[in-house]
């Protein structure tokens, strides 16, 4: 059943990248329900959806948090077809974690076979800088070298959660419109336009 | 009201039935109380649900199906939304696969189960790549409707889409396998391409096999149908329906014999299971003959425990038969609860049965049982008891006494041992028995019932009770009177109870009366075991009112036979002057007071005394005060009437000696006789002057000090029972002071006159003078006599004896000189000295009249004297006084 409302509001899907344990359930959690919880436990494939304020304007975000496992590559391939945005998350004291994005990201490339996506990066645990393995410097290297925005977070501290959900989903309104002024004008121009809104 | 919930976020979004659903969202309940309903995919998982915070539900799915929404319901907020859902699919379930859940299976198997299908037709292939689906049940993606809108996975259809069906079977099968099947589908096709001939050259072996197996066939069916007819079959469906038929009646035998086996065994399993419950109407009936009612009680409660409420027949119906055989146990028992005797703790135990035996209300029988208090009866039982003994004992005991009175009573008082108690005193120790061991029996009985211990389904009445107790006393006290208190007022006893006891012949109730100190103190013991009991006060007041009674009753006896012993003590007077201070009274008073003394230790030790919670009989106006100052005037009217009887008993036996005039010449021989017979004895003098010092010691010093012996004795000075007394002696003294005096005086007086004119003697005559005349001599002589006879007993009774004798003597003496016509010369000094003489001897002993009268004597001499005569006359007296000098002395004393 879904509300009349959903129809009419702009729908965002968002889903959650990155290997297992960086901590996507946990900002997740904490972006939908100020909830954090230490204990780990492996995610399948969970599904949240709210209603928020988005630039003075209401929009449904839907937030696909997949496993960090390996899963079945249909299943994952016909979510990241359908998915507007992408959260790919990786943790800075787990340099294997942050090895495994490049994949993840090839794969969206694969799949969309368009650069200019809402993508977002994300290194969390940033309360763990003790313990950090991967350096601040290559992290904004490898997302210059993606042409995408890097965000630093913690989920446990309750940092810079808010900030990477609603710069995806500008990321992602701002793309929406640009692409319904595009099916006015005209279909091939549209992904280089989009492009260039994403990176402004 | 709260806000609706609403369902914003699941882990996992799907899954089989019964996996482990986080469901997160706001406003899911307050508190777990709140959390009324949760619906996953229209399937009710609130067993489940594990209400965690208003953000966060546990729940396991259910058995649904398909995608749906999660419908949180709250009391504070109703039912809610979602804006998530949850996908449930079911996986196949194969040979090799783990399933938490039961899967219907129906669907997949076909009524051939287990028989591998013999043809296969293309369309309904199940495998048409010749790959194995097993290990292929991974879950679907998503919808693949979603993905597929316009197409099937159905081969037959026409929209049917490869790529749905290779998702929906082989989602797991490699690239390589499929490869395969690829292969393995066109090598199909190919050999369906090649046709009929070349299938029949490729299996020409096979075919030619399967002619000849036919031609076998019809060569064997020939010969059958030559052996059978044309039908053979006939006959085996014959044989067949025959066997089935036939097992079938051995099969319906067993089963029947079967049946019965097993509900024999079902009864005797039954029957000796419930042994203890067939058994015990008669079991019942035994113990109570047995009169083991504490075994018959438990067994009855533990079978309405078990069986009261059955619905079995059978049961109910030995219910009722046991009930029938408590009913009737019940009615023995209240039998044997109201026979009488039987001692209260059987009586309690068997009360205790009769109640623990009560039947429970609502059957008919239960209900008239309920209306019995055997408690109660069994009090009532016992009073009635009580009294029918105390009533079967007293006529028993009054028609003995009845009975033997008029016949022989004679005889039977002569013969019957004094020892022997008479039949009133029996009754008074059997009833005192009877009340002293019955009494506390109700008594405690009633105390059980009130204490509710025996308590019945009934009130108790506390006043019933006590009106029965105190009847029962009233009765036991009543007894007593008409026993004991023969001398009371019978008839308003008899008036009010209704019964009597003759009173018999007088020396009966003569030898009854020493006993009754023995009856009160079988009432005290029987009184002493009521007190112990606790009973109420008035119930002990009405035993109190009767042992009072009886103990007045008993003072006054003791003092009548004291009084009786009283009336002896004349007997035992010895005449011995043994009181001190005061001479002349004897040991009698002594005796008296001895006895007195003994009577009050007797008293004191047997009624007197108050004994536990027994009134003092010597309140002050009551009777009892009232009967001792009774009793003890009456003794000592008694006492002093012995005293006179002692006096005035001599003065019969002996006559008086009036031996007073030697001069006249009385016979002597008399006065020898009387001084020959008294000279040992005591002379009738003497015991009248004793019997007037006893009645003066009485009067003066004696009764004060029996008041003081009551007073040691711890009764109140009994004034009035002493000043009486005192009185009456002091009336007895004066009449017998009258007496002696008479005796004594008479004689004397009488004796002046003829002495005087002894010898022809006139007093106008001149005669010689010089000397006393021999009258004076001798009334002096007579006077000294007297007064020695009184000093030699008692020295106090001197003047009152003088004094009036004097009196008389003076009184004599004017009376003879003023019948003198006239004096000679020498006569009147003759006079006048006699006269003198004698009023000056006897002047310590005159009172003012013997004084007149002396000095009417002397101016009776006519005519008067002269100077010379007077002169004469002191001459004279003068020397008659120094010669008469030792018998005038005693009387000179003035106080003795």
């Amino acid at each position: 059943m879904s509300e009349p409302t959903s129809h009419v509001l702009p729908l965002h899907r968002i889903i959650m990248l990155g290997g297992e344990g960086v901590g996507k359930s946990a900002l997740t959690l904490q972006f939908m329900y100020n909830e954090y919880n230490d204990e780990y436990e492996p995610t399948k494939a969970d599904i949240y959806r709210k209603t928020l304020q988005l630039d003075g304007e209401q929009v449904q975000i839907d937030i696909l948090d997949t496993a960090g496992q390996k899963v079945n590559v249909v299943i994952r391939d016909s979510y990241y077809r359908r998915a507007d945005g992408f959260l790919c998350v990786f943790s800075i004291a787990d340099e294997g974690s942050f090895q495994a994005i490049q994949a993840a990201r090839d794969l969206v490339l694969q799949l969309r076979k368009d650069e200019s996506v809402p993508f977002l990066l994300v290194g969390n645990k940033s309360d763990l800088q003790e313990e950090r393995q991967v350096p601040l410097g290559e992290c904004q290297a490898r997302a210059r070298k993606w042409g995408v925005s890097y965000v630093e977070t913690s989920a446990k501290l309750h940092q810079n959660v808010h900030l990477v959900f609603y710069d995806l989903m500008r990321q992602i309104s701002s793309r929406k419109a640009s692409e319904s002024m595009a099916t006015n004008g005209g279909r091939k121009c549209k992904k280089k336009g989009c492009h260039a809104c994403a990176i402004l | 009201m709260a806000p609706q919930p609403v369902v914003t976020g699941l882990s996992p979004k799907e899954g089989p039935p019964g996996t482990r659903v986080i469901i997160r969202g706001e406003f899911l309940g307050t508190r777990v109380q709140d959390l009324i309903g949760l619906k996953i995919c229209g399937s009710d998982c609130l067993l489940s649900a594990e209400w965690k915070s208003s953000n966060k539900i546990i729940a396991r799915t259910g058995p649904a199906k398909g995608k749906g929404d999660i419908i949180v319901t709250t009391l504070s907020g109703g039912v809610g939304t979602s804006t998530v859902q949850f996908r449930a699919y079911h996986e196949t379930i194969g040979p090799l696969k783990e399933s938490a859940v039961w899967i219907e299976e129906s669907p997949s198997q076909n009524f051939a189960w287990g028989r591998r299908t013999l043809t296969q037709s293309g369309l309904t292939q199940e495998d048409p790549l010749g790959l194995s689906i097993e290990g292929n049940e991974q879950k679907i993606p998503e919808d693949l409707r979603d993905l597929f809108p316009e197409a099937c996975g159905d081969l037959s259809q026409e929209h049917f889409s490869p790529s749905w069906f290779l998702l929906e079977n082989h989602l797991a099968t490699s690239f390589e396998d499929l490869k395969a099947g690829l292969a393995y589908l066109k090598r199909k096709v190919e050999s369906q391409k090649e046709g009929q001939l070349s299938f029949l050259k490729s299996n020409a072996g096979s075919v030619i096999d399967q002619l000849d197996t036919l031609m076998n066939i019809r060569d064997k069916l020939q010969e059958d149908l030559k052996l059978h007819g044309t039908e053979p079959l006939n006959i085996l469906e014959a044989s067949i329906e025959n066997s089935i038929t036939e097992s079938q009646k051995i099969f319906t035998d067993v089963l029947v014999r079967k049946e019965k086996a097993d509900s024999t065994r079902s009864v005797l399993f039954a029957l000796s299971r419930h042994k203890f419950l067939f058994c015990l109407p008669n079991a019942v009936d035994r113990r109570a003959k047995a009169g083991e009612y504490d075994i018959v009680v438990n067994d009855y409660s533990r079978a309405k425990n078990l069986f009261g409420k059955t619905e079995i027949p059978i049961f109910r119906k030995v219910l009722e038969e046991v009930d029938q055989r408590i009913l009737s146990i019940r009615k023995q028992l209240h039998e044997k609860v109201v026979k009488m005797p039987q001692s209260v703790d059987q009586q309690k135990k068997l009360i205790k049965a009769l109640t623990s035996l009560g039947a429970p209300s609502g059957t008919p029988i239960g209900d008239k049982l309920r209306n019995i208090d055997p408690a109660w009866d069994a009090i009532e039982a016992r009073a009635k008891y009580l009294e029918a003994t105390f009533r079967q004992t007293f006529e028993q005991h009054a028609n003995k006494d009845a009975a033997g009175t008029p016949e022989k009573s004679k005889s039977r008082d002569r013969d019957r041992d004094p020892s022997q108690a008479p039949s009133r005193v029996n009754f008074c120790e059997e009833l005192c028995d009877i009340a002293a061991s019955q009494l506390p029996d109700l008594w405690r009985l009633g105390q059980l019932y009130f204490t509710g211990e025996l308590r019945g389904p009934h009130d108790p009445k506390p006043g019933d009770f006590k009106k029965m107790i105190l009847n029962a006393i009233e009765k036991f006290c009543v007894y007593l009177r008409l026993a004991i208190l023969i001398a009371g007022d019978q008839r308003a006893l008899r008036q009010s109870s209704g019964l009597s006891w003759s009173i018999g012949s007088a020396s009966a109730t003569h030898q009854f009366l020493p006993w009754i100190p023995q009856c009160l103190r079988y009432t005290r013991i029987a009184y002493a075991t009521l007190i112990g009991l606790d009973l109420p006060s008035d119930a002990l007041d009405i035993i109190q009112k009767l042992i009072d009674e009886v103990r007045l009753f008993c003072f006054s006896i003791i003092f009548k036979r004291s009084t009786d012993r009283c009336k002896k003590l004349g007997s035992q007077e010895t005449w011995e002057l043994g009181v001190e201070d005061y001479p002349g009274a004897t040991i009698l008073p002594a005796a008296l007071e001895a006895l007195l003394v003994e009577t009050l230790d007797e008293v004191q030790s047997v009624c007197m005394q108050p004994e536990s919670r027994e009134g003092n009989l010597l309140e002050p106006q009551s009777d009892g005060q009232r009967e001792v100052s009774q009793r003890l005037q009456e003794f000592l009217s008694t006492f002093s009437a012995v005293i006179e009887e002692l006096a005035f008993q001599s003065h019969d036996e002996e006559t008086p000696t009036h031996n007073v005039s030697q001069l006249l010449g009385f016979p002597n021989a008399q006065q020898l006789d009387s001084v020959a017979s008294g000279g040992a004895a005591v002379t009738w003098e003497q015991r009248m002057l004793c019997c007037l010092a006893n009645y003066a010691y009485c009067n003066k010093s004696f009764f004060p000090h029996i008041g003081d012996v009551f007073v040691r004795y711890g009764y109140p000075l009994p004034t009035l029972a002493i000043e009486t007394s005192r009185y009456t002696v002091n009336q007895l003294f004066t009449n017998l002071l009258e007496e002696y005096v008479e005796h004594k005086g008479d004689p004397l007086v009488g004796t002046i006159e003829p002495s005087m004119y002894l010898g022809r003697f006139q007093w106008d005559h001149e005669m010689e003078i010089g000397q006393l005349r021999p009258y004076a001599h001798e009334c002096c002589d007579n006077l000294v006599g007297v007064y020695s006879e009184i000093y030699s007993i008692s020295p106090a009774l001197l003047r009152p004896i003088l004094e009036s004798i004097v009196q008389t003597i003076s009184e004599e003496l004017a009376r003879l000189m003023s019948c003198v016509q006239r004096f000679s010369f020498t006569g009147a000094i003759q006079a006048h000295v006699d006269i003198r003489l004698l009023r000056d001897a006897l002047e310590g002993y005159a009172n003012e009249t013997a004084k007149n009268y002396f000095m009417e004597a002397l101016e009776a001499i006519n005519p008067p004297l002269n100077v010379e005569q007077k002169r004469k006359a002191d001459e004279i007296l003068e020397r008659v006084k120094r010669n008469m000098r030792l018998q005038l002395l005693c009387f000179t004393i003035k106080e003795p």
